[in-house]
Formats: C-alpha cells, sequence, structure tokens
C-alpha cells in the first residue's frame, strides 16, 4: 500500500497545491531580488519557472549557497527559522514565477489540516541535506565536487546557467567545463 | 470524508464481510488457479494476498496497541478525514483506471513459495480486523492515532488508519479474483 517511499517535502506541496494554500504568485524578471541581504523574509516559495539563486556577499565575492529551478521549495531558511533579518539574497536567475505563503499562514495550513506531524518529517532531510552541502565545501577535489553535485541533482545541469554551478561547486567556469568533458 | 463513527464502522465492517467471503470463495479454488499469474511478472492471487497478510502483520497489531490506551466517543461522534488520510486512501483505493504502484521490497511476496495457508491467515486476519471494528465504533477515531508502515515520522487518524488498509485490501482482493481468472 502507500507503496511510493513517502516523501513528506512532496506531501506538503501536495497538500499546499490542493487546498490552494498559496497566497500569491510572483513574476519575476531577470536579476530582480527576490530578498535582498539584511531583510527578515519568512515566506515558503515554489519556483513554479525560471531560476534562481541564493547567495550572500563577503567583501568584493558572491558565495552561492544554493541553486532552485522549477518545482523546488525555496525559503531563506536562517530568516524562516529566527524571524530575523539575515544577509542572504535570492536573485532570480531567468525570468520566471514563483508562488509564495507566508510562515504565519503556512502554520495556519498546518493546524488546518493535521500536517504537523508531516512538517515535522521533513526537517531531518533538511538537515540531512544541510549536512551534504556541508560534505561540498569540505570535499578538496573538484572533481569529486562536481560529482557530488552531479549524482544528487542531475537536472541542476539543464536548468542553471554553468557560471552560477560553477561558483556553487568553488571552481572557476573553465574548470567546470574542463570536468564536463572528461 | 465527513461522517460518523456508526456510519464509517458499518461501510468498513461490509468491506471486511465481503474480504472474508471472497477470501473463502478462493479457499476451494485449486492450487494451479491461486499460483497462475495472469501475466509475467504480475502477482497470482496468492501473491495478492499475502501482500496483505504483510501489511495485516504490522497494522493490526498496531491498531490493537493504539485502542489499548484510546480515548473514548460515541457512535454518533462526528469523523472527519485528514487531509493525508483522505490522500493515502484514495491513493489505495481500487478504481477503473489503476494507478500503478511500486511495492516496497519487503511488502512484495513475488518469488516466495506460497501455499493456501496464506488464504487462511488472512481470514483470520478480517476476523480479528471485524473484532477491531467493534472496539473502534466507542473509540474517538480523530484524536486516536496510529503509526503507519512507510514512515516514523508520521501518524494517521485511527479512522484514516482503518480506510487506508481496509481499501487496499479491496484493491487486492481484486485483483487476485482477476488473476484466477
Amino acid at each position: 500500500m502507500l507503496e511510493r517511499p513517502v516523501n513528506p517535502t512532496q506531501l506538503l506541496v501536495s497538500a499546499l497545491d490542493q487546498v490552494q494554500a498559496w497566497e500569491n504568485r510572483l513574476e519575476l524578471k531577470r536579476g530582480e531580488l527576490l530578498k535582498e541581504a539584511n531583510t527578515t523574509d519568512t515566506h515558503i516559495y515554489r519556483v513554479k519557472s525560471g531560476s534562481l539563486r541564493v547567495f550572500v556577499v563577503d567583501g568584493h565575492e558572491e558565495h552561492t549557497i544554493r541553486l532552485a529551478y522549477q518545482g523546488n521549495i525555496l525559503v531563506a531558511l536562517d530568516s524562516f527559522f529566527t524571524e530575523e533579518p539575515s544577509d542572504l539574497v535570492i536573485e532570480a536567475l531567468k525570468r520566471g514565477a514563483i508562488d509564495r505563503i507566508s510562515k504565519s499562514a503556512f502554520f495556519a495550513f498546518l493546524n488546518a489540516h493535521d500536517l504537523w506531524d508531516t512538517w515535522h518529517a521533513t526537517l531531518p532531510i533538511l538537515i540531512l541535506q544541510q549536512m551534504e552541502r556541508e560534505r561540498d565545501l569540505l570535499t578538496s577535489s573538484p572533481a569529486e565536487r562536481y560529482q557530488r553535485v552531479l549524482k544528487r541533482s542531475p537536472q541542476v545541469f539543464q536548468e542553471i546557467p554553468h557560471k552560477y554551478i560553477a561558483a556553487y561547486l568553488r571552481m572557476t567556469p573553465e574548470t567546470l567545463s574542463r570536468l564536463q568533458k572528461s | 470524508m465527513k461522517t460518523t463513527n456508526a456510519a464509517l464502522i458499518a461501510e468498513l465492517e461490509e468491506y471486511v464481510k465481503r474480504h472474508r467471503e471472497w477470501a473463502l470463495e478462493l479457499r476451494t479454488m485449486p492450487l494451479e488457479a491461486l499460483s497462475n499469474s495472469p501475466k509475467p511478472g504480475a502477482w497470482c492471487a496468492l501473491e495478492c494476498i499475502e501482500h496483505l497478510n504483510r501489511y495485516g502483520r504490522f497494522y493490526l497489531p498496531e491498531i490493537k496497541r493504539r485502542l489499548g490506551d484510546c480515548r473514548s466517543a460515541t457512535a454518533n461522534s462526528a469523523f472527519r478525514s485528514s487531509w493525508l488520510g483522505e490522500y493515502f486512501a484514495d491513493s489505495v483505493k481500487d478504481k477503473p483506471k489503476l494507478n500503478t504502484m511500486n511495492t516496497f521490497a519487503n511488502m512484495n511476496p513475488s518469488g516466495s513459495t506460497l501455499t493456501v495457508e496464506v488464504i487462511d491467515e488472512f481470514i483470520e486476519q478480517q476476523e480479528a480486523l471485524l473484532g477491531l471494528l467493534k472496539q473502534c465504533l466507542l473509540t474517538d477515531l480523530v484524536k486516536t492515532r496510529t503509526s503507519i508502515s512507510i514512515s516514523k515520522w508520521i501518524r494517521l487518524r485511527l479512522g484514516d488508519t482503518l480506510r487506508v488498509v481496509i481499501y487496499h485490501n479491496d484493491r487486492h482482493m481484486a485483483q487476485a479474483f482477476r488473476a484466477v481468472g
């Protein structure tokens, strides 16, 4: 029965879709900032189309934290949990559309539909994803970093301009291109 | 789904009694028919039933355990499915155009050597389930929750668990009958 392994994140998204709990849909232009540095943003976003990146600015450098494309859930996690300003920036890489729900509306939705268990089931997944990313960053070989991400999310290479994937992998676009050929 | 304890339990009892009858009927058929795979890779009747037995071995003790420590209610108490309960019940229901599902390996009896004893076990499980349904009539089917076999984190309202288990039985009993031809 219930023969698919249950992915709690997918269950929540199905429920949000089905009861039409998303509060609004935003159209994004290329380069538009969904969140600026030092702002508080506790929304949960779901990418309908286009692609985005999450980054922080460190002096003259930008560090790419996450890439998101169609179907992905996107949250400024630090701000979401602390409800305080964070230095994360979220930028649209392509023109697209995104659905969003505020944290308070989301929690009301969990109450109304008795979905707290399912929410709790997503938390360990979030932690494990963060650990995977931590391991990425600790992996010294660029080739291995590339292989890890290729294995984890092959689709990212179809959806995101390679210059941003290279930044996410902490390598130059030339190195990424060489690794992809080899 | 919004109903009362009495109406839900009556509906489910009808299903379980029907499943018991179907099983008794299958019990009279030759082993050859019961082991007939309708097409390559498809389950024979015994495999369908063994699949249900495996879930029963998880859910019956689980339901029983939760009934030992539950809130009571009356036959007229309201029962409403949760979103998840509805979602799972819908995904296992027998319907004209079946969604294909991928069974977890440990619930897939394919390749095991099965005898008609699997039908005896299924019939025993249906008797036990009827007994549990009687107790459920006066139990709060919303506040009482059970674990589910597929996630350590997610629990379902008892009323929803009963629906999911019994609709799932219905799906595969119908499949078992199709398999014997």
